[in-house]
């Protein structure tokens, strides 16, 4: 009862407007005649946007505002404002789809003419990673924050002990697989109960096998790219991977977001797991002994055959800035986004333990808390050729929950290949 | 003459006067909130901008979503097992629990416990204990095999039945104890003289006694579980895959994941009808709206 009255008074604020809902917000961005406010998602990083506006208040005549949304409300609340008298002039998102309705309903700016004038705010940048702001051949997104790839984590003490090294390729992957298994070690553990853990081996497989093009294809609308022969290949070479035990039978029951699945691997339950760069220090905070000695990485394997480059890379490309098209200072927010790719930024970024991916960023490794993982990182992103926008980060919001169900769907055996691929094809690409 | 006097017994009932305030709140927060969902049923809205009449579009959609329907069934049947999980535990604790002795008060009180425990809360407490690889599934693998318990559709009901018995049943525990108190000590008195042990006496007279007790107790957790939503967001996310996707979470699904609020409020719309259905079904069916006592012959 409560939870459906709860819902339905929710949707209600939302239909009565964010006058209610917003009001609370010091002048905005119409009234003030000198403010620009930048919106961002709340959490532990705001520390570096709240110094990076106090630098740029020091100058500017317009000063700029920061407003921070708790997490967990930071898209709905997005949503709600964005096209309202209160919306931001500059706002944080993950480019890609996340940005992708705005874009259509007009209310971004295209930051080309920024480009123009400063050339420096797409070539101070690392392109994989400006490029997954570009919708229809404009940028819209200016990188802040830092970037995230995927890569394959290991217990380098179980590997050691089962006399194995970290696999190259996809057939050495296999064969300590089943070594492994003999041993009576889980090989990969996967926090499947969150879904988004298992989208990832979706991703790499289909980039290592068909390369970048057929995904970028079916985000295209082309819905016969995930009927083609190279994504059937891609299933059925996961599905023996699954079929092997390798993930254990239990993975749906285990979850990322509570440590489950990294206990596994610190614990040495598990040798492998395949997750975004954070885990570093998701293993520092829950096992720091763990992380210190006994935590090796390496990107995923290649496969032989396959189409796409063993260099590449999927994750959370960066976050960006977007600018609204109707803020009333252009000038000031050029100015402002010219701080993403200062030494300041760079440097702020890097003591809370973010990897920015600014071309200066190598300067100041000596900051970072792990110095060598922070260089590794930094060259795999670098150095590839393609860095794939998560999947239901790259589709707009409305994909989600159906991608991630037949992503489950499909390695718990309650979609066969044909049902995973009719799943595919009937998400919304716009 | 007035009607106080020409009618006795009816003029010491409360005027309409009365309801007035009661019916402003019900019209604020029920009405119109629920007024506003279903013009929203009508449209197409991700939230930005106006929203834009498409007719009956959602509602031919979501009558071909084989997702729509799946989350019906779900629904009654995670209630329905509610219903026939709780109800036997709660009336034995209840009668239990009306007992006069004192270290009942004390384990009474403890009890209870749960229902003070956000919903939140406990889900993120069962889910610790209910992992496979640390929690008590990994103590009792001939109980729970690999304890893959959040990984199958029957092992997902089961806990989320299990979580619901171990949250609710305190309150329902509560009611029953209230309705058990209330039976008069004569019936027990007069079956004791003519032989009765306990059980019949439970069986003849706890249990008819009881009987409207009972029915405002189903009605609660029809309600609630037609309604669950908080545990089902926190232990199981509507998986594995769709199979515990009940119909308030793929409203919350439709309408704040997706964005689509025109669906989730056609969503809403429906899970208000079958609710609204069932419970009258619950009153009807059993007679509750004759007001039928229980004390009748006293």
């Amino acid at each position: 009862m409560r939870s459906r009255l709860a819902a339905v008074t929710a949707v209600t604020a939302l239909v009565l407007g964010t006058s209610a809902a917003c009001s609370s917000g010091d002048s905005s961005s119409d009234a003030g005649a000198g403010t620009i406010h930048v919106l961002v998602y709340g959490d532990a990083g705001n520390k570096v946007e709240k110094q990076i506006v106090e630098t740029f208040n020091r100058t500017s005549k317009v000063k700029a505002v920061l407003d921070t949304i708790p997490g967990a409300d930071y898209q709905q609340k997005l949503q709600t404002v964005i096209n309202s008298s209160r919306a931001p002039d500059i706002f944080f998102n993950w480019g890609g789809g996340s940005i992708q309705s705005f874009v259509k309903a007009d209310l971004l700016l295209p930051l080309d003419g920024f480009i123009a004038e400063d050339p420096g705010l797409k070539n101070n940048f690392l392109p994989s990673v400006f490029n997954s702001a570009v919708i229809d051949k404009k940028a819209y997104g200016i990188p802040m924050r830092g970037t995230q790839p995927v890569l394959l984590f290991h217990n380098k003490k179980v590997l050691a002990d089962a006399g194995l090294t970290p696999p190259k390729t996809w057939d050495e992957l296999l064969a300590t697989t089943k070594a492994l298994k003999a041993k009576g070690i889980t090989p990969i553990s996967l926090g499947g109960g969150d879904q988004w853990p298992t989208l990832m081996w979706f991703e790499y497989l289909y980039d290592r096998i068909a390369g970048p093009g057929l995904f970028q294809r079916a985000l295209g609308g082309d819905k016969e790219a995930w009927a083609s022969e190279d994504s059937r290949k891609a299933l059925t070479t996961l599905k023996q991977l699954v079929d092997a035990g390798a993930f254990g039978s239990n993975f749906d029951s285990v979850k990322f977001t509570d440590g489950g699945s990294p206990a596994l691997v610190a614990k040495g339950k598990a040798a492998f797991e395949l997750m975004g760069s954070w885990y570093y220090s998701t293993q520092q905070d829950a096992n720091p002994d763990f992380a210190k000695s006994g935590l090796g990485y390496t990107g995923f394997p290649a496969l032989s055959g396959g189409k796409g480059d063993p260099a590449d890379v999927v994750g959370n490309t960066n976050n960006f800035y977007s600018v609204l098209k109707k803020t009333k200072h252009p000038v000031e927010v050029a100015a402002f986004l010219k701080l993403m790719y200062s030494e300041e930024f760079v440097k702020a970024q890097l003591a809370i333990g973010n990897l920015p991916t600014t071309t200066n960023t190598p300067d100041h490794f000596d900051l970072s808390a792990s110095p060598a993982y922070s260089k590794d990182q930094y060259q795999l992103v670098k150095d590839a050729p393609s860095f794939q926008l998560s999947w239901d980060q790259a589709y707009p919001p409305s994909a989600m929950t159906p991608m991630h169900t037949a992503i489950q769907q499909f390695f718990n055996g309650g979609l066969d290949a044909d049902g995973f691929i009719k799943a595919m094809q009937a998400l919304p690409t716009s | 003459m007035t009607r106080a006097t020409g009618r006795g017994a009816v003029a010491t009932r409360p005027g309409l006067v009365w309801a007035v305030p009661a019916a402003v709140f019900f019209g604020m927060f029920a009405l119109t909130p629920l007024l506003l969902v279903a013009v929203l049923s009508f449209t197409s809205w991700d939230g930005i901008g106006d929203p834009h009449f498409n007719g009956l579009d959602n509602w031919t959609a979501l009558f071909h979503d084989p997702v729509m329907l799946q989350s019906v069934w779900t629904t009654l049947l995670l209630t329905a097992l509610g219903v026939v999980t709780q109800t036997p535990v709660s009336i034995l604790i209840g009668v239990w629990a009306a007992g006069k002795q004192r270290n009942r008060a004390v384990l009474s009180a403890v009890y209870f416990v749960p229902l003070l425990l956000s919903a939140t809360a406990v889900s993120v407490v069962w889910r610790a204990v209910l992992d496979p690889n640390f929690g008590v599934p990994a103590q009792l693998t001939w109980l729970f095999g690999d304890g893959n318990l959040l990984g199958t559709k029957s092992g997902a009901i089961g806990v989320l039945t299990f979580v619901g018995v171990w949250q609710f049943t305190p309150l329902h525990a509560l009611i029953y104890q209230g309705g058990a108190r209330a039976i008069p000590q004569v019936l027990y008195q007069a079956a004791a003289v003519d032989g009765a042990g306990r059980v019949r006496q439970f069986l003849h007279i706890t249990l008819p006694q009881l009987r409207n007790t009972v029915i405002t107790s189903v009605i609660l957790m029809v309600v609630g579980g037609l309604t669950t939503f908080d545990t089902v967001l926190i232990l199981t996310q509507g998986g594995p895959g769709t199979d515990t996707t009940v119909t308030s979470y793929y409203m919350y699904q439709k309408a704040f994941k997706s964005f689509d609020f025109g669906t989730g409020s056609a969503i809403a719309l429906v899970l208000v009808v079958v609710a609204t259905l069932i419970s009258l079904a619950v009153v009807r069916l059993s007679g509750y709206d004759r007001m039928r006592g229980t004390a009748e012959g006293l």
